[in-house]
Formats: C-alpha cells, structure tokens, sequence
C-alpha cells in the first residue's frame, strides 16, 4: 500500500488548494506547526511565533476576516499559548465566535475561552448571555457545550443568574444533559455553596435516576457532601449499599463493563463513600460487612481496575466498626500487595500499610522485612512511600535501625521538597 | 479531583496542556518543564506514580502517568481519586483517542489540538471524571463530526477524501496502539 497511498494522501490537499479555502485554512496551522520543529533553538521560536502573532492580530482586526477563517486562528491562538506565548489580543474575539458563530465557531470559542481564561476574569460576564441561550437551546450539542463550560470556567457572581437554568436540565430526557447539570452543580457547590443549599433534594432525585451514568455523577457530590459532615447522610447507606450489591451482582447492563468487571469506576465511588458513612458507626458498619465481603471476594481476577477496587475495599474494611473475619480477609489482601512483583501493586500496598497501621501494627511488623527490603528499592517512589511507612512503625526496639536508614536516605536525596516534608512529620 | 492534564513529548514539548485550575501562564510553563523534569527520569520499570512536585501543590496532589513511546500522559490528582482507576481511565483515553483517529500516533495531537481537546471534554469536565466508557465518548463525538461534516460540503471533501483512502479494506493493519515518532508509519503491505 504504502507508495501509492502516501502519495496519494499528499496530493490531496493540494488538489483541493485552489477550490476552497478550506484545506488552505488548515494548511496555515500546519505550516506554522512544521516551521516550528524544524527550529532549533528558541530564540528563533520565539521569533517565529511573534511574527505568527501579529499576522494574527491584523487577520483578528481586520473586517474582512471570515468566521471560519476566526475560527482557525484562534486555533493557531491555542497552541501558541501552548507553548507559552501570550495571545490576549484574541480573547474578546474567543468570546465573539462563542457569540456570533454557528455551532463550530461556538465548539471553538467556547474551548479558547476555557482554556485562556480563569474564573475572576472580566471578560467572563459578557460570555454570560451568550451562556444562557445556548442553555435553553433545543440544539443538545449547544446546551451541552454551554454546560461544559459552566462547569470549567464561570465568575462566581453569576451562578444565581444560571442556575435555575442548570436545575431545570436535571429533569432533561436526555441522558448526557442531566449528567452534565449534575456535574456542573457540583462545581457551583464547590466554588459557592450557599448557592446550592436550596436543592440538595434535586440530588437525591439524581442518585435514584433511573440511568447509571447520572447516579455516578451524582456520587461525586455526595462523596463531597459525605466528606465535609457524614451525619446527615447515614440514611442513604441502605440505598447505597443496595446500589453496590447490584452492581457486583452484574446487574447492570453490559456496557457498564471494563474488562469484565462491573462499572469499576462506580464500585470504588460507592466503597469511598461507603467508609466515610461507616467510620466510628457500629449500626451503620453493620449494614455494610455483607456486601464488603462479597466485593472482597468477587475482585479476584488479575487486572488493574480489580486491584483498585480491592484497594478500596480493603481501606472501607480498615476505616470503619471492625470486624474480624473481614480484617483477616483484609490482611491477607494487603499481604498479597506487598509481595506482589507488580510494581504498582506493591506502591499500592505500601500506601495500605501505612493506613493501616494505625489500627492494627503488627500488620506491618509481619511485612517487616519485604518493607526494609523496599527501603533500598530501585523505585524512588517506592523508597519514599517506605519511608513514610517506617515512621509509623517505630518503636523502641527498631528505631535505632530505622532512624539510620532515614539518614541514609535523606543523605541520598535531591529533592528539596521530599526532605522538608520528611522532616517536618519526623 | 484531576487537577491537571498535560501530555508532552520526550523532549518535554507540550502537545496537549489542561488545568482545571488557574495558574498564571508562567507558572503553566513552569509546571510543564517541572512535570516533564520528574517524570522523564524515570525508568520503564518502576510504578507510575509520584509525588506532585512543589509546584502543583505539595503533598496531597499525585501525579499518575503512563509513557507511549514519544508520548507522556500525566494526570495531576488529589487524594480523592484512585490511583490506579486514574491508571486506566488514560489508557481509556488513549484508546479513545486511538479509535477517533484511526491508529493515532504523536502527530494526530501535534495537528489536531482541538479535537484531542473536544475528546478530552468527553472524558473529564471541569477536574471531574464525566465518563469512562470508551464507545460512550466515541458516540458523543461523532455527534460532534456530525456537524462538521453537514457544514463541509465541498470543503469536508478533502477530509473524507483523505479519511476514505486511510480506512481502505488493508489486511494485517496492527491494531496496538502505535504511537511512533514523527513519520508517517504506513503498514506494508503487497502492492495492488
């Protein structure tokens, strides 16, 4: 193939060169992109871009400049702010494609605006009305894209005026609106969230939607919520546990599947939230040891996303009320971490340890020597982790050991920042 | 929380760079060439996590990465996120990205910016984990194609044209992810 198809591939856009403007458009991005690797030093990179920034800033001033042709510049804007170069002559004009365009001149003026501009930014409250139509537009794509950006980039005295707006999405029939409104109001809840108080109901609404995509989403608000006070919401574990149960059971339908295992992402959600509801809560633990063992035990196959859920479930087993044939079940878990050739396994189960051994010590005592071992591992993050473990674990017996080591190690370390902190929780 | 996602070459030259949180533009490039100064240092062989470095704020940020021969994908994220659930949700991305540009390769991002930013959009909203399901973005971009190809007429010609020729029916086209360096890698197959 390969003679005749890459011949064929360049000529291409050459034969299209002279009929539309189109293929030229796209071949201005790509010789300023060529031009640029083929530099070598970056003075002359610098120069060149500043020359590109100023045919920029006649095309942008200029009336005759088409809203395709704004389009590609702005573009052309992006990657040299990429790479560092201050193009903020073409701000307003990001915000005036985002108005005036159609829906591709949106897509981009939308993306430019949330890439050049943060939240405090003055330019942001004339994107305001433009935000507000697109939200109440039949076209999904442009209530879509005016989501998104309400969730990246929006001023925070603004949130009133969009607010009803993004409320009234989460009863929106289709399925990817009411994802986004759920996510877009966790964003407001987290920059504002006296503003958000008065529809804490419409969450729940959110949590029980009929699709899982949307109750996923919905998790990450309540992780925040669970995090920041867990007593108002301990009656939701009943649901939350069922939620679980129903989703290690492979209730869901199949494309929630990751190679082979259910909605993986979702099951770590749930176990995350799951132990922030049991920790110090007999009667809420009480409700959860069932399915935590039926997690515990279905995560046997050997896949990252597997490990990551047993991770989890190992730290909700270690967090919340006790219970002994789960912690042995536990153990025995993070025992297989440690020892595990896999490298991520055994960061992983380093990390676990270090957890751990708050509640129960001689976990770690029975690892000590896999754990010294760690201590002159190839594997800086390794080291560090190890280390952090090793403070912990400190007695009378082994300090002297220990301590040694530490020196050792800072002895040995560049950075800066690992040695203050060390220190600093020594 | 994701903090920040940033892709860059091995020679540290940013091809993708998104925070979700403010930083000035010097402070940007500096994170870069910082991200890319510890990240390059590693071997092949150890894990693919590590400390957030003083700049992207201390202790409680990771950053989660996977090399792709020229390629680095670096994932900042706090303690809220699962590090190897953040593991797999890159290569869920880059597997999207492999689907939507047809056997991707460093060049697709170096070209194409804007639509390796429209996927990513899918994927993660504003620091927050929007989807994971690689069929599920796929089908909200082409939505996305959709209308770009209704505007094209004449002008989406070249486009189709070029996309047609590469999706001729060829046999023993490696579906690995083939990131390679800056040729274009075209498989060899019998001539005609």
């Amino acid at each position: 193939m390969s003679d005749v198809v890459e011949k064929t591939l360049t000529a291409l856009p050459g034969l299209f060169d002279s009929q539309t403007g189109a293929a030229r458009i796209t071949n201005r991005l790509r010789q300023l992109i060529k031009s640029i690797t083929e530099l070598t030093s970056k003075h002359d990179e610098e120069n060149l871009i500043k020359q590109e920034l100023s045919a920029m800033k006649e095309q942008v001033s200029s009336p005759n400049t088409t809203m395709k042709q704004m389009r590609e510049v702005m573009v052309r804007a992006m990657y040299c702010e990429m790479l560092g170069y201050d193009a903020s002559f073409t701000y307003i004009h990001a915000i005036k494609l985002a108005q005036q365009g159609g829906v591709l001149e949106k897509r981009v003026g939308y993306l430019a605006v949330s890439l050049f501009l943060s939240e405090g930014h003055e330019l942001l409250l004339l994107l305001v009305n433009t935000v507000l139509k697109d939200l109440q537009s039949t076209n999904l794509i442009e209530a879509c894209m005016a989501l998104t950006v309400v969730a990246q980039v929006f001023p925070k005295d603004m949130i009133p005026a969009v607010l009803p707006l993004v409320e009234d999405k989460l009863s929106h029939p289709k399925e990817i609106i009411r994802r986004k409104a759920v996510l877009a109001l966790y964003k407001f809840h987290l920059i504002a969230p006296t503003q958000v108080q008065h529809i804490h109901g419409k969450f729940r609404k959110a949590l029980c939607d009929k699709d899982p995509g949307v109750m996923t989403s919905s998790l990450h608000i309540y992780l925040q919520l669970i995090t920041e006070s867990p007593d108002g919401y301990k009656d939701l574990t009943g649901s939350l546990v069922t939620i679980l149960k129903q989703v290690v059971g492979g209730k869901l339908p199949v494309e929630f599947d990751y190679h082979s295992v259910p909605a993986p992402w979702l099951q770590i959600q749930l176990l995350r939230i799951l132990s922030l509801l049991g920790r110090e809560d007999p009667s809420t633990s009480e409700l959860m040891y069932d399915v935590l063992d039926e997690s515990l035990r279905r995560a046997e196959m050997n896949h990252n996303i597997t490990y990551a859920i047993l991770y989890e479930c190992v730290k909700a087993v270690y967090t919340i009320h006790p219970k002994a044939e789960l912690l042995e079940k536990a153990a025995r878990c993070i025992g297989n971490f440690v020892l595990s050739p896999k490298i991520n396994l055994k960061y992983l189960g380093l990390k676990a340890l270090t957890y751990v051994v708050q509640h129960d010590a001689r976990l770690a005592l029975q690892h000590q020597m896999t754990i010294i071992e760690c201590l002159d591992h190839a594997d800086y993050t390794i080291k560090r982790e190890t280390l952090e473990l090793l403070f912990r674990i400190t007695n009378a017996q082994n300090v002297t050991v220990i301590v040694e080591k530490m020196l050792d190690f800072l002895h040995g370390c560049n950075d800066e920042h690992t040695i203050i902190h060390l220190v600093c929780s020594g | 929380m994701i903090k920040a996602i940033l892709i860059f070459n091995n020679h540290g030259k940013p091809r993708l760079i998104r925070f979700y949180q403010y930083f000035a533009e010097d402070m940007q490039q500096q994170i870069i060439r910082e991200t890319f100064h510890l990240v390059s240092k590693r071997d092949d062989n150890v894990c693919n996590f590590l400390e957030g470095g003083s700049l992207i704020g201390g202790s409680d940020y990771k950053l989660i990465y996977r090399h792709y021969a020229t390629l680095y994908f670096v994932f900042c994220v706090d303690s809220s996120e699962s590090e190897l659930g953040i593991l797999d949700l890159i290569q869920v991305f880059v597997e999207t990205l492999d689907k939507c540009f047809e056997n991707v390769c460093e060049l697709d991002l170096i070209f194409h910016m804007d639509k390796v930013h429209y996927i990513l959009q899918e994927v993660v909203m504003g620091g927050m984990v929007l989807e994971t399901n690689m069929n599920e973005i796929v089908a909200q971009v082409e939505l996305q194609n959709r209308m770009e190809k209704s505007e094209g007429g004449l002008s989406g010609a070249p486009a189709r044209a070029v996309s047609a020729v590469k999706n001729m029916n060829l046999p023993e086209i490696p579906r690995n992810i083939n990131i390679g360096d800056i040729n274009i890698k075209v498989p060899s197959l019998s001539p005609f």
